[in-house]
């Protein structure tokens, strides 16, 4: 079964933006981390993943972003998200991953706090 | 300066515990997640050992095989997607041996090296260290050549004895951790749904939420809710994830009758689930719709344990993306948020049948003001005659209308009577255009000096006119009955055209009658355009001649058609009842109105009555 998604990123100069559009399980969870390490292998180290078209994340998805909040804790990178729902964000902080990365309302605020 | 052998040996120790610490810190850092700190551990027992390439491959018991959790160097993109199956068998023989020579493997391994040749040359594997915990085989430590020697010393064996099992640890601590996360989301998602969903009020809502739910609770990668239908035996798809799929099925599934399921393994499922009320979890077979591999099924049960309907779940995947089979804790996960899932979708109907009921009285009321506002308070007085009319409701809004007009034409009066099929707004509407058709209509009959001139003619093109006008602003099921009266008090002569209605009865003074309009009765207004009416049954008009003392009584099927506990219809009793309330001494249009309205009443008694009840009386004085 194949559900459609998509990744966008905007590479700025600081910092780089990752658009995530689709169900978030295993296979757009491994496309967003293949994209989120080639940014952070390029010296990337901070980060804000707008899920605003992600209406869906599994368990899969969620293991996905807390190897990538580890992965950028390595080099001692910000990762902050934006455009979640008021479930997700309730899952994002019961699964400890607001612990770890920054949770904002809007894009504009996760890219000022990076 | 030149170190002696003895020298490089300490040092080799001392970097090698003070690597070893720091993979113990790795280990009980907080970061659970194997597949990142994998890595750290590669590079470590890598470092450890002068080994110039390696990799750590995990073990998945449930379906008995490796993937690639780490390598160095990080070869292809894909390399987290390659599966090494295991027989278990192998397994068995892997557990036996602390350090493995790929070139050299031991008896009962060579053909699972055999197999995997193209693999192991690709991780450029020379010794592999099976990584396990009693007698649990959790991964592979694969190791490279070790540079400047082809073999490891003793020291080195015990060195990377060690090293393994804390790896070992490390995996079993991971999967402990993910087990853990894995668990905990989802519980929270299933404590989370319950109030969420339940909060959704409109049902299209509610039946988007429980399949998202759902597909995320289980890691599955499709699903569906399918609802019973509340009269037919069949299950309507109403939501389906992905959106599209929902184009693959029909729309809806037959519950009984012969061939259901036949044709398609997940259709019969889902039936089934649905007749039964019993969770099924099954491959898909050859018809892979819903799930490419399997899929799981439960009823949706209400409050009284009646199957509302199923909800089905497809294709679970786990990490790597490989699908896997739905699990019995999998099908009492889904079994416990269906329970949940029934009370929103409950009380979701419920609401929207309040909403519907609310929405259809307040719809009720505001036809009924229309109607009411159409109906004339007085009738006005007509030379030489007495009139009297009376407009009941009864039930739904119906659509009965009665109105006496004063034409244009001096002493020249109109008499309608009409019953609007249907109820509700539409009727109430569509008798709103019949009026307003009609007055625009009798407006225009004024010929001058001659106003009777052509009148029958005038009536029958009258009739199309507001034929035309209903066709167009109804459907098929909406139309009226109608009932004109063109009365010139000075003659006494009645022009009648009847569209399709019951007709007046007329009580002469002696006591004989005559029921006008039954020979000429042209169809409905609305019910056929124009061009069809000559075809079927043409307008046409007809004229009476009214002497002193006779009467005429109009009214609707809601007369006739009253019904007693008895269930026999009011139709019969009406010519005697009119003739006894005609020939009553010094009747006034009122008293006889009166006489047969109440006559109806006593007819009824106690029988519910569904239809709105007119009369309307006219008498030459």
């Amino acid at each position: 079964m194949l559900n459609k998604f998509d990744i966008q990123i905007r590479d700025e100069q600081d910092y780089a933006v990752i658009d995530t559009e689709g169900y978030l399980n295993d296979a757009l969870g491994e496309a967003l981390s293949a994209k989120a390490h080639g940014l952070i292998q390029e010296g990337r180290t901070k980060l804000v993943i707008n899920l605003e078209k992600t209406a869906l994340i599994n368990s899969i998805g969620i293991s996905i972003l807390i190897e990538i909040i580890e992965a950028l804790d390595e080099r001692e990178g910000t990762l902050n998200f934006c455009g979640l729902s008021a479930t997700q964000e309730r899952t994002f902080r019961m699964m400890a991953i607001a612990k770890y990365a920054g949770i904002f309302p809007d894009e504009q605020a996760a890219i000022e706090n990076l | 300066m030149q170190l002696s052998t003895a020298e490089e040996t300490i040092q080799r120790l001392i970097f090698s515990l003070s690597e070893l610490e720091q993979l113990g810190q790795t280990l009980i850092s907080g970061h659970s997640n194997f597949n990142v700190s994998s890595k750290t551990y590669l590079r470590i027992a890598l470092g450890t050992l002068q080994s110039t390439r390696g990799a750590i491959l995990r073990f998945h018991p449930a379906d008995n095989y490796l993937t690639v959790a780490a390598s160095a160097p990080e070869r292809r993109a894909d390399e987290k997607s390659l599966i090494i199956a295991v027989e278990p068998e192998d397994v068995a023989q892997l557990l036996q041996h602390p350090f493995i020579q790929i070139g050299s493997p031991p008896t009962g391994l060579e053909g699972f090296f055999a197999r995997h040749a193209e693999l192991c040359a690709g991780i450029d594997a020379r010794l592999w260290v099976p990584l396990k915990i009693h007698d649990e085989l959790l991964g592979i430590l694969s190791l490279g050549r070790f540079l400047g020697r082809t073999e490891l010393e003793a020291w080195e064996q015990e060195l990377l004895t060690i090293l393994a099992h804390q790896l070992s640890i490390a995996i079993a601590y991971s999967q402990m951790m993910e087990g853990i996360q894995g668990e905990k989301f989802r519980l929270f998602m299933l404590a989370e749904s319950a109030p969420q969903i339940c909060q959704l009020l409109q049902p299209e809502d509610a039946a988007q939420q429980v399949v998202h739910q759902a597909v995320s609770l289980l890691d599955a990668n499709a699903g569906g809710l399918l609802l019973k239908h509340s009269q037919q035996p069949e299950i309507e798809w109403k939501y389906t994830f992905p959106e599209t799929l929902a184009s693959e099925f029909p729309t809806k599934i037959q519950l009984d009758g012969e061939g259901v399921g036949e044709e398609c393994h997940t259709e019969k499922t889902l039936a089934d689930v649905a007749k039964e009320g019993k969770t099924a979890h099954t491959d898909t077979h050859e018809d892979a719709r819903l799930g490419a591999n399997n899929i799981m099924a439960v009823p949706i049960l209400g409050r009284d344990a009646d199957v509302l309907g199923v909800l089905v779940v497809g294709d679970k995947e786990e990490r790597g993306g490989r699908i896997t089979a739905f699990t019995d804790e999998d099908a009492i996960l889904l079994d416990s948020f269906a329970k949940q899932a029934g009370v929103a979708i409950e009380n979701a109907q419920l609401h929207q049948e309040a909403l519907e009921a609310r929405h259809l009285q307040a719809e009720m009321e505001e036809a009924r003001k229309i109607q009411e506002n159409l109906i004339p308070e007085t009738l006005p007085d007509i030379p030489g005659y007495d009139v009297a009319g009376h407009y009941e409701p009864r039930g739904p809004v119906g659509g009965d209308y009665f109105d006496c007009l004063e034409l244009p034409a001096a002493n020249r009066w109109g008499l309608a009577i009409a019953d609007v099929s249907g109820k509700g707004m539409q009727a109430a509407l569509l008798m709103a255009t019949l009026r307003a058709g009609l007055l625009s209509e009798v407006a225009k009959t004024d010929e001058g000096a001659n106003p009777d001139r052509d009148i029958a003619k005038r009536l029958c093109d009258m009739a199309l006119t507001l034929n035309s006008l209903l066709y167009a602003s109804g459907t098929e099921e909406k139309f009226a009955t109608f009932f004109y009266t063109y009365l010139n008090p000075e003659t006494d002569m009645l022009t009648v055209l009847n569209a399709g209605h019951n007709p007046p009865l007329i009580v002469r003074k002696d006591g004989t009658t005559q029921w006008i309009g039954e020979e000429i009765g042209g169809l409905p207004l609305g019910m056929f355009p124009n061009d069809m009416v000559p075809l079927i049954a043409d307008y046409a008009a007809e004229q009476v001649q009214l002497n002193s003392g006779d009467v005429v009584i109009y009214y609707t099927d809601g007369v006739t058609e009253t019904i007693n506990i008895a269930d026999e219809d009011y139709e019969e009793r009406l010519e005697p009842d009119a003739v006894e309330a005609s020939q009553a001494p010094n009747a006034q249009a009122a008293d006889i109105m009166k006489h047969v309205y109440d006559a109806v009443i006593a007819f009824q008694g106690e029988a519910d009555q569904f239809d709105d009840l007119t009369l309307l009386v006219l008498k030459k004085k």
